[in-house]
């Protein structure tokens, strides 16, 4: 029984688990936390699935997890020595003359994000998913009202972070 | 905003590079042990029962107990001890039954409130022990002053040089000052396990509850 459920977890999690990178993609700075992170969420992913039940889509239960584990439970990865941090290599980019090109900007873009509180990034990834207010606001415990009002808040903050 | 959009459509492009991890790979991760909070917040929590128990149970079992009993303030002493134990078996009921409501499913602010929760029950129970420490100092203070042979000659003598107010005085600021630094070390303790561990979630619940006001 054990190894079914087991079978079936890994499987599923193999399927999904860009979800999961997202995540870590806008959690951590290098390679080293991403992997660290990656491996909690799915540790929190495991010990919670029993209790998955399918009336809600695995993916959309995923994104509730992974955002708890980044957002509360985990503890930021000490083994940060020799590894190259993201946001280092967009600095020099962000540092260079600006160049319109799309690729250009989405880095800035990117750096931008990083920039915002753990709250605010998870908005921001629940609005790059597509989510509407309601699974925000249900995601994060807070009214839709709020959610709305939040996000664009957070719109404005990285209006100012990109054109300070 | 156009810059979001833009970075929405680049978000949603399924050829992000991200590492794609086999089965095995996958299958590794779930065997291995967590390292989240809330694991580090079991952990500290259960020493810290253990700690205070172990404390009041040397207490209790030093020959002290035996200097009690020639005192004959065991009907002094017994709530005192039954109080103890009654105080332990509530918290640590509530902690366990605040520690299982844990739940990674839940949304984000009922996570945080819940893992506050459970370290809110056992900074109780620990202020409570110091405050039925500080009492215990002080009933047993009292019983001494009246019962102790040795003390009472000293009351005695301190009374007869006309010295009674200042034995009383220097008794109680010595007790008062061993009292404020116990407890001064306790809150550094507490500054610096939970204000580490917990620094990043008392943000996070701030920033949540920001948003309701």
């Amino acid at each position: 029984m054990n190894k079914e459920l087991e079978h079936s977890f890994v499987e599923l999690l193999e399927k999904h688990q860009n979800i999961v990178h997202k995540v870590c993609r806008l959690y951590t700075n290098n390679y080293d936390a991403h992997n660290d992170l990656f491996q909690e969420i799915t540790i929190q992913l495991w010990k919670a699935y029993p209790k998955f039940r399918g009336d809600a889509k695995f993916s959309t239960w995923m994104y509730r997890v992974g955002l708890n584990t980044a957002i509360t439970l985990y503890r930021k990865s000490k083994r940060r020595i020799n590894t190259q941090d993201f946001s280092d290599v967009q600095f020099k980019i962000s540092a260079e003359a600006y160049d319109d090109t799309e690729e250009q900007q989405l880095k800035l873009l990117y750096n931008a994000v990083r920039q915002l509180n753990d709250i605010e990034k998870a908005l921001v990834f629940l609005y790059l998913e597509d989510k509407n207010y309601n699974e925000i606001s249900e995601t994060l415990g807070i009214s839709e009202v709020n959610a709305r009002v939040k996000m664009n808040r957070v719109k404005n903050k990285l209006k100012t972070i990109l054109n300070p | 905003m156009d810059e979001l959009e833009l970075l929405k459509k680049d978000w949603q492009k399924e050829d992000n590079n991200y590492p794609k991890l086999t089965y095995n790979e996958i299958y590794k991760m779930i065997l291995k042990k967590s390292s989240s909070i809330v694991k580090w917040i079991f952990i500290i929590s259960i020493l810290e029962f253990v700690l205070w128990s172990v404390v009041s149970f040397f207490l209790k079992d030093a020959d002290y107990n035996q200097r009690f009993k020639e005192y004959h303030a065991e009907s002094i002493m017994m709530p005192f001890i039954i109080l103890g134990y009654v105080i332990i078996a509530y918290f640590l009921y509530k902690f366990f039954m605040n520690y299982r409501t844990i739940s990674v499913t839940d949304n984000a602010k009922v996570l945080m409130e819940n893992i506050l929760k459970t370290r809110r029950t056992v900074r109780h129970y620990v202020a409570i022990n110091l405050g039925y420490m500080v009492v215990s100092i002080f009933v047993v203070l009292g019983i001494q002053f009246n019962r102790d042979e040795q003390m009472i000659s000293v009351i005695e003598k301190a009374s007869a040089n006309g010295e009674l107010f200042k034995f009383y005085a220097i008794t109680i600021i010595i007790v008062l000052l061993v009292i404020a630094v116990l407890i001064g070390l306790f809150l550094l303790f507490y500054y610096l396990i939970y204000g580490i561990l917990l620094k990043r979630l008392n943000n996070n619940y701030k920033e949540l509850k920001k948003l309701e006001v």
